[in-house]
């Protein structure tokens, strides 16, 4: 009984471990190949931490109501959206939502993160400094639409 | 009670005040609000470190030494955003906010992102220096 107990915990360890950390380029392989922002236009990084807490929650992520990615842990993509004010917003068992300002050329940083939820965890969006997103992003995966980079847009 | 079950009593309770926090806490009250810009914008350093307790039951605190530029006014007072950091409120949702501070007292918050304003009762006494 004990033993069976154990390989389950094995079993759900390691699937966990292969469905939660996302898997693609990482951005210190391809940063110098993203391409510069528009002029009349603003970054929006998304992040995720990789770790195991939560990592099944892996909802869409919308930036004002059109899906732009997942949030997925260790992974990370960007939108350039125009100046001016926006939304973010995942959906899990509520919806949890992120108003910021952009303005031409910035370039701003969410971190989505898991959260204690009543009957289940949840996903919550909020901004992190360009201090600490850039610290974590080189170790992070590229997790959105094959990206339009330097190298391809030539 | 045993130790492992008063232990284990606190961990339930933490648990359930955080699911209850996060789950009902409720919206950021706010109101529109229109920004008009600074003449001549100046910027503030914050001295000391500040926590701000939140009428939603969060809490968000400024480091010292934050720097924090002018972007216009509103009745309320003087809008500041920050220069080297970012800084949210969060009731039910999260929002972007710049400071509102009238004189030296944190009276509450723009949010940029809404052109709305939220009111911070009690108003806090902020450490302000010029830069």
């Amino acid at each position: 009984m004990k033993r069976t107990l154990l390989k389950l915990v094995a079993a759900a360890a390691v699937t966990a471990v292969l469905s939660g950390c996302a898997t693609g380029v990482k951005y210190q392989d391809m940063a110098s190949t993203i391409p510069a922002i528009q002029a009349d236009q603003g970054r929006v990084y998304f992040f995720r931490s990789s770790s195991m807490v939560g990592a099944a929650i892996q909802p869409e992520i919308r930036l004002d109501d059109k899906v732009v990615g997942k949030s997925e842990p260790g992974g990370f993509f960007f939108v350039d959206a125009a100046a001016g004010n926006h939304v973010a917003a995942v959906s899990t068992e509520t919806e949890k939502t992120l108003s910021f300002t952009l303005a031409a050329g910035e370039t701003k940083y969410v971190r989505s993160s898991p959260s204690f939820g009543v009957l289940a965890g949840r996903i919550v969006l909020d901004l992190e400094t360009p201090e600490k997103a850039k610290a974590e992003l080189p170790s992070l995966a590229y997790t959105g639409a094959p990206a339009k980079t330097q190298a391809s847009a030539k | 009670m045993q130790p492992a079950g008063h232990i284990r009593r606190t961990l339930a309770v933490l648990a359930v005040s955080a699911a209850t926090l996060s789950a009902c806490a409720p919206m950021v009250v706010s109101t529109p609000a229109t920004l008009t810009a600074a003449a001549a914008p100046r910027d503030i350093e914050i001295r000391g470190h500040t926590t701000i307790a939140l009428p939603t039951g969060y809490s968000r605190r400024l480091e010292a030494g934050g720097r924090w530029r002018e972007m216009g006014r509103l009745p309320e007072g003087a809008v500041f955003r920050p220069l080297d950091s970012v800084f949210s409120i969060e009731g039910r949702q999260a929002h972007e906010a710049w400071l509102v501070i009238d004189g030296t007292r944190l009276v509450g918050f723009y949010l940029p992102g809404e052109h709305r304003y939220s009111t911070l009762d009690p108003a806090i006494q902020l450490n302000l220096g010029g830069l």
